[in-house]
């Protein structure tokens, strides 16, 4: 931070105001500005990356949503579940000879004042919520923020006279904008520092109890409403997990009398009016990345060597071998099912998809063999979801996301889940009952998101389509009927005892080795192309019965078998392997019957 | 908003934005004044560069007062002596109106060089003198005036293309200023109707539509704030009707005089604070009178993108209308809808009672002209139309805009057209050549014809694909779904007959009866793709008998007898009744559909899975090139969908082949051949090869074939591929697996002649060796004991007997009351 006239971090608006003013006073036309950037988010580029800034914002969730204060910088990582379309704002506006930005702000005006020109620009407003079924480990990144003010009073008050300083050199600098915003702080600082946390915290919690919209997600997470400046719509696409930095404002300010009658009347007048500022944070976004799934995982500093990821490799399978009660087969195929994500899709058929059904699921063994298996996949998964199967719950429960056109919001539903997720539905629960019609439609969006991952959502006139990669897997008795998987696998545990506890830096290890090798490329050289080839005839020659969809899932297993490996093309000896695999598992059949 | 600029402001002879009242939404304050302000100072390329008074919006540069008589005609040429950008100091006063009636002084809308008398003279010379057809001999609007003046309507539809061709510079001017141009246009046809009719009290408007580029919803930015846009979507919620005041009368509690009427300013109506009668002048006295207040219909309406303008990965967005007047209650929510209006946004204020505005501008569309294009519902009661209209509704002319007509009429000349438009059918499938050829005759389609005597013939080809699983019939199914003009997509098993054809329905709110469209009606002129035939129930099959053949949906039920037409070709696809298909069994047997329905299909194919290891081999290709190319890599020269959808909504509703000489000398001639051939030479059996019906699917054939070429005539080389293609799917089908020639009987009956044959030899073997072995009213013998002995006997015609054919014949032997069959055991009688 040294070296620039502001604080990025504690004074974030400043920044933008003196970018601003670098700009207008070397291109004096704010046209030219009109859905353009002027340097400012390269400023904060600059800070967050090159300077190795982005560890020093806070991560915005509910415990630091206690001490974070308004303006400042924070860090959101969420998935997109909602969008809310364009928002026109006065981008600048002339205040006397002098423009002034209203960019990265929530900032009202008076209309008497603000009187001859102004500029209206555009920015995207989405609503974001933690990711569903998160698990609590991805949040503990090596560098959570811990408050560093919280410990001691004394650091809090510097930091607090710190910012006043930078306020008082705002209105010096910006007069119109100081005055505009400084009541509200001012209010803070009346408040009180005792009183302002807990304050936020209970608004914060109640606002997202009421909010219908997620549900799912724990009463302690945060949803935020994020404002995108200048980025094309297409990088931002619904339930992507992205993680925003940008300005926060949590302005209780704003509130809009609820009594208001004459809402009722214009329904459309306002759209916020779910999200009013005073419960959902809002955060102008200055730079945000899409998170794929080695960034939520820490790297445990390994070379990516391949016997290092051979011995992972051997360990995970180990492992889960125990927690599957010494099923060393199961565990080859839940490895497989782990590292499947949807890789292209073609026409109606998304490859690389590998839902799996572990059968001979019963009473005894699913309360600790089962349990156990969730848990170890919730350990190594970032985001994962349990679904027990019954008829009640079936009947009960809403799993599209469905559009509300009263308040012009998306309802999430269960299904609405991250790209990449972990979906454990547990069959063995279900009795035999009546399904209702909404019951009936469930398991067809169940099963509709099993064979083609894609779930239908709910826009009332018509149902739209919306891609997943979800990670399926059911534990049942016999064979799900209603939830076809891609591979059906008796499950024969030898004993069941409870595995033994892993060290942390061994599941860190999993977890980055399942993350890297997930996302690895691959290909297939054209002599070994043959050999699959002959190999597919062959055993279509021998039964007849094998069809496209059984040959697609050995293709997916090849594929997942080398990159289990850290191969990145296809080898005759994982071929083997697969086939293997594939004999064991017929076996297992013929045993069955 | 030309409902908008509402009857006073016109006849005040306001043509000022400023008058105009924007606040339909309350909690805001409107200012419209400002903006457009503040916008046109940015129109650097029509913006006068000398600086302008903040105040006055029209200027008069050059005062000269000229006799009102014609001076609108005379506008045009004074304007060439006045120098647009003239600022001489003229009092801001004089106004639109009153410079147009008056002594017409060059008046200029602010900061532009647009002149009012101008613009006023270019609607003048359009409305007066367009005329679509130059043989008309009065003009296509003065036609519309008299018209509305007739019926004393409120509103004249303004075609902006007619503008365009007219005056290309109006159009833009009107498209970039509508504000000012439409308020103009308002008064000209004022002016027009006073002139007719002097006593035409009512206010008329122009609406616009049609304009030449709409906008998608998704790209609406801050510059199109105050423009003309017109964009499409889908109404999805509508207020109620809001009464909006448009005067307000208040009276004086005191002393009960009432006030003039008050009228919006600004979006808000000022209360007088004192009373306005010298005698009484009491203060905050003043109450409103409700009753003889003016008010306006108001409503609000949202409009949602439809869902295939909404990119992947994206929720659709939405936009507030806002609809007055005739508008109100145009559109329900569900219709899709084209709108034309003006872009705005206005300020929203913090709180309702404070002056501070948030930074925030909210954005409606002031509505102007809304058309419901979503046609597919209301064609239920539609006549018979032609070919020609409504083919496709709106989603080909959009389409075909991209793919200009010249390039789809280059791409038919092409030699091998037809090879390439089957290999660009679903090239992720490959084999099944001649089933695509198929399929791509459905979809061009053949010509509905209607005889006067009322007779008509469908042109639709109905298909059928039975055929193993696995074969990728659905997803053939699912492509041409996507790809046809009207396609409706259903599950046999999931549809029920009501669900299919149509249903009445009590609407729960007026207690109406209603008619709820069906898969079948609702894909009229398209194709209803049937997945999994096979387990449809029997009720909702024996509706398709009427749909196939007379393709009307008949209803008779509730109150309600109708007929709606259906004109959909049935693509359907079955499974084999036993999962796999039995080479043994006929078709009718393996798919167990009733032969009445089977002879309805034009086309009938057999997609077998047999074990061939070139077709293995190529499977096998297939999926491992999936799963590790670019998949996309692999097809080579294939039309793309979007070229393709066109090219079949431009020959559906454009070419319309006719039969020539030749073709139909050589129709003849094949289907003579094809009945001959059942006849055998010394053979008694009759079998029939084919059926009048197959004719009528011949010809639909041809004609679709013709289509794909783009071609008028029918050859013959088109009438010599039908009857390959007729055949291809007919040896899969109809032929008869024991004697190996095409026998339509098997098509028609489910039962081959040699079959039928087979079968009475069997029953009589029965009898005897019944006769022989069982006494009446004796011992019963054991079906699997009669097996035995006519298989030693091996009277079964030669070929082996089965337990399945001897229960045949033991059924026709009890039905005849020669026995008695208990379960396993059988008992002469």
């Amino acid at each position: 931070m040294v070296g620039l006239p502001y604080d990025c971090l504690a004074n974030p608006l400043g920044a933008v105001r003196s970018t601003f003013d670098k700009a207008m006073s070397s291109d004096s036309s704010t046209a030219a500005l009109d859905g353009k950037d002027w340097g400012a988010s390269e400023v904060f580029r600059q800070f967050l990356f090159d300077d190795g800034g982005l560890s020093q914002v806070p991560l915005l969730n509910s415990s630091t949503m206690k001490w974070v204060q308004p303006n400042t910088l924070v860090r959101f990582r969420g998935m997109i579940q909602d969008m809310l379309g364009n928002e026109f704002y006065v981008g600048a506006y002339k205040d006397g000879d002098k423009w002034i930005t209203n960019k990265f702000a929530d900032a009202s005006h008076d209309p008497s004042n603000a009187s001859s020109d102004m500029r209206i620009w555009e920015r995207q407003l989405l609503y974001c919520t933690p990711v569903p079924g998160q698990n609590s480990w991805v949040e503990c990144t090596p560098d959570a923020m811990r408050n560093p003010y919280i410990s001691a009073i004394s650091p809090l008050r510097e930091k607090r006279q710190r910012e006043d300083e930078a306020i008082k050199s705002d209105v010096d600098m910006e007069p119109g904008y100081a005055i505009e915003d400084s009541p509200n702080l001012k209010k803070m600082r009346e408040n009180g520092v005792a009183f302002e946390p807990f304050n936020l915290q209970k608004v914060v919690t109640e606002g997202s109890a009421s909010n219908s919209s997620t549900p799912h997600v724990e009463r302690d997470s945060v949803s935020c409403l994020v404002k995108i400046y200048d980025s094309p719509e297409s990088d931002l696409k619904l339930n992507e997990v992205f993680e925003f930095v940008g300005i926060f404002t949590f302005d209780p300010d704003l509130t809009i009398p609820i009594d208001d009658k004459e809402v009722m009347d214009d329904f459309c007048e306002d759209e916020l009016l779910c999200l009013p500022p005073s419960k959902v944070p809002r955060l102008h976004c200055v730079v945000h990345r899409k998170l794929g799934a080695s960034d939520l995982v820490s790297s445990p500093h390994l070379e990516l060597t391949t016997p290092v990821i051979k011995e992972i490799r051997e360990a995970l399978i180990g492992h889960l071998t125990a927690i599957l009660g010494h099923d060393r087969l199961a565990a080859e195929y839940i490895l497989l099912h782990l590292l499947s994500r949807v890789h292209a899709r073609v026409d109606e058929v998304a490859v690389g998809k590998l839902s799996l059904n572990l059968t001979c699921f019963n009473k005894e063994n699913m309360s600790v063999l089962g349990n156990n298996l969730k848990l170890v996949i919730g350990s190594l998964m970032p985001f994962t979801e349990c679904l027990p199967l019954t008829v009640d719950y079936l009947n009960s429960v809403t799993l599209t996301p469905k559009k509300d056109y009263i308040t012009n919001r998306l309802v999430s539903g269960l299904l609405q889940l991250a790209e990449g997720s972990h979906l454990t539905i547990d069959e063995t629960p279900l009795q035999s009952g009546t399904l209702n019609s909404g019951g009936l439609e469930n398991a067809q969006v169940l099963r509709s998101m099993m064979e083609s991952q894609k779930v239908h959502y709910d826009f009332t006139y018509y149902k739209m389509e919306m891609p997943a990669d979800v990670q399926f897997l059911i534990l049942s008795e016999g064979k799900s009927n209603i939830l076809p998987a891609d591979l059906v696998l008796p499950f024969h545990p030898s004993s069941v005892d409870s595995a033994s506890g892993v060290d942390g830096e061994m599941l860190k290890a999993w977890r980055w080795y399942l993350a890297t090798m997930k996302s690895l490329p691959h290909s297939i050289d054209p002599p070994l192309q043959k050999a699959v080839e002959d190999d597919l005839v062959a055993a279509r020659q021998e039964d007849r019965s094998l069809s496209r969809e059984d040959f697609s899932r050995w293709l997916t297993m090849g594929r997942l078998m080398s990159v289990s490996f850290g191969a990145t093309s296809l080898s005759m000896e994982h071929w083997q392997m697969v086939k293997e695999l594939e004999r064991l598992r017929k076996i297992r059949f013929q045993g069955n019957l | 908003m030309a409902s908008d600029s509402s009857p006073i402001n016109t006849r005040d002879g306001q043509s000022s934005p400023d008058g105009w009242p924007t606040s339909p939404i309350s909690n805001t304050v409107s200012s419209p004044g400002d903006r457009p302000r503040r916008k046109r100072g940015r129109q650097s390329s029509y913006a006068t560069p000398s600086p302008m008074p903040a105040d006055s919006r029209v200027r008069t540069p050059q005062a000269t007062p000229t006799p009102s008589s014609n001076a609108r005609r005379r506008a045009r040429a004074r304007r060439s002596s006045a120098t647009p950008t003239s600022t001489d100091d003229v009092p801001p006063s004089s106004d639109v109106g009153e410079g147009n009636e008056d002594d017409a002084p060059v008046v200029y809308v602010w900061g532009t060089n647009i002149s009012v008398q101008d613009v006023n003279a270019a609607i003048l010379r359009f409305l007066r003198h367009f005329r679509e057809d130059p043989q008309q001999i009065e003009g296509k609007y003065m036609r519309m005036i008299n018209h509305v003046i007739e019926m004393e309507g409120d509103s004249l539809d303004v075609d902006a293309h007619d503008v365009y061709d007219y005056d290309s510079d109006l159009y833009t001017k009107m498209v970039r200023y509508p504000l000012e141009v439409l308020a103009i246009f308002d008064m000209v046809l004022m002016d027009m109707v006073g002139r007719i009719n002097p006593l035409f009290e009512k206010h008329i408007q122009a609406r616009i539509f049609n304009l030449k580029s709409s906008i998608s919803m998704r790209n609406l930015n801050p510059s199109d704030v105050e423009k003309m846009i017109s964009l499409k979507g889908m109404i999805i919620r509508c207020s109620s009707v809001i009464p909006e005041i448009r005067e307000a009368v208040f009276r004086c509690l005191v002393c009960g005089y009432y006030s003039d009427p008050v009228v919006v300013e600004r979006g808000r109506i000022n209360e007088p604070t004192v009373c306005a009668k010298q005698e009484c002048l009491s203060r905050n006295s003043m109450t409103l009178v409700h009753n003889r207040c003016r008010f306006a219909d108001k409503q609000v309406v949202r409009v949602q993108e439809t869902p295939d303008d909404i990119p992947d990965g994206g929720t659709p967005h939405t936009v507030t209308l806002l609809m007055h007047d005739k508008l109100v209650d145009a559109g329900k929510p569900g219709d899709r809808v084209e709108v034309t209006g003006i872009y705005r946004a206005m300020s929203v204020r913090v709180g309702q009672t404070q002056r501070t505005v948030k930074s925030i501008f909210k954005t409606y569309i002031d509505c102007l002209h809304l058309k419901t294009t979503d046609k597919s519902r209301m064609d239920v009661q539609d006549p018979m139309e032609t070919e020609n209209e409504a083919s496709t509704g709106d989603d080909d002319s959009t389409q075909k805009s991209e793919i200009s007509v010249e390039q789809l009429k280059e791409l038919s000349k092409q030699p091998d057209i037809y090879e390439r438009l089957t290999r660009s059918l679903a090239p992720n499938i490959w084999e099944l050549d001649d089933v695509k050829r198929g399929l791509l005759c459905q979809l061009f389609g053949g010509n509905a014809l209607k005889l006067p005597s009322g007779a008509s013939f469908r042109g639709d080809i109905n298909i059928l694909l039975v055929g193993d699983p696995g074969t990728s019939k659905s997803q053939l199914l699912q492509y041409i779904h996507k790809l046809s003009p009207r396609g409706i997509y259903t599950s046999g098993r999931g549809s029920s007959a009501v669900g299919l054809t149509a249903y009445v329905a009590k609407d729960p709110e007026t207690g109406e009866t209603v008619l709820e469209s069906g898969a079948l009606v609702l894909s009229d002129k398209g194709i209803c793709c049937i997945d999994e035939f096979d387990k449809m129930s029997d009720n909702a099959r024996s509706m398709l008998h009427e749909v196939m053949e007379q393709q009307t949906v008949s209803i008779a039920k509730a109150g309600i007898i109708a007929s709606l037409n259906a004109r959909t070709s049935v693509l359907a696809c079955a499974n084999p009744i036993g999962s796999r298909y039995n080479p043994r069994l006929s078709v009718i047997e393996n798919i167990h559909l009733p032969p009445t329905l089977m002879s309805r299909f034009d086309l009938i194919y057999l997609i077998l899975d047999k074990a061939d290891e070139e077709t293995d081999r190529r499977l096998a290709k297939h999926i491992v090139a999936l799963h590790f190319e670019n998949p996309n890599s692999s097809q080579l020269d294939v039309i793309d969908l979007p070229t393709l959808t066109a090219y079949i909504n431009y020959a559906r509703k454009h070419i319309h082949p006719q039969l020539s000489d030749e073709a139909t000398e050589e129709l003849t001639r094949g289907y003579v051949e094809m009945r001959r051939r059942g006849n055998f030479p010394g053979s008694s059996k009759k079998v029939i090869t084919a059926t009048p019906r197959q004719i009528e699917s011949l010809i639909r054939l041809s004609e679709g074939l013709a289509r794909i070429r783009f071609s008028e005539v029918v050859n013959k080389s088109d009438v010599i591929e039908a009857f390959r293609l007729l055949e291809v799917a007919m040896q899969q089908s109809a032929t008869d697996h024991s004697t190996g020639t095409i026998d339509m009987d098997l098509i028609t009956t489910g039962v081959s002649a040699s079959e039928r044959m087979r079968r009475e030899n069997l029953v009589s073997a029965t009898r005897s060796l019944i006769m022989d072995k069982l006494t009446i009213g004796g011992s019963s013998a054991r079906v699997m004991e009669l097996l035995e002995e006519l298989k030693k006997q091996n009277l079964g015609g030669g070929a082996e007997v089965h337990l399945s054919d001897l229960r045949t014949a033991l059924s026709t032997l009890s039905a005849e009351g020669f026995l008695a069959v208990h379960g396993d055991s059988v008992k002469r009688i």
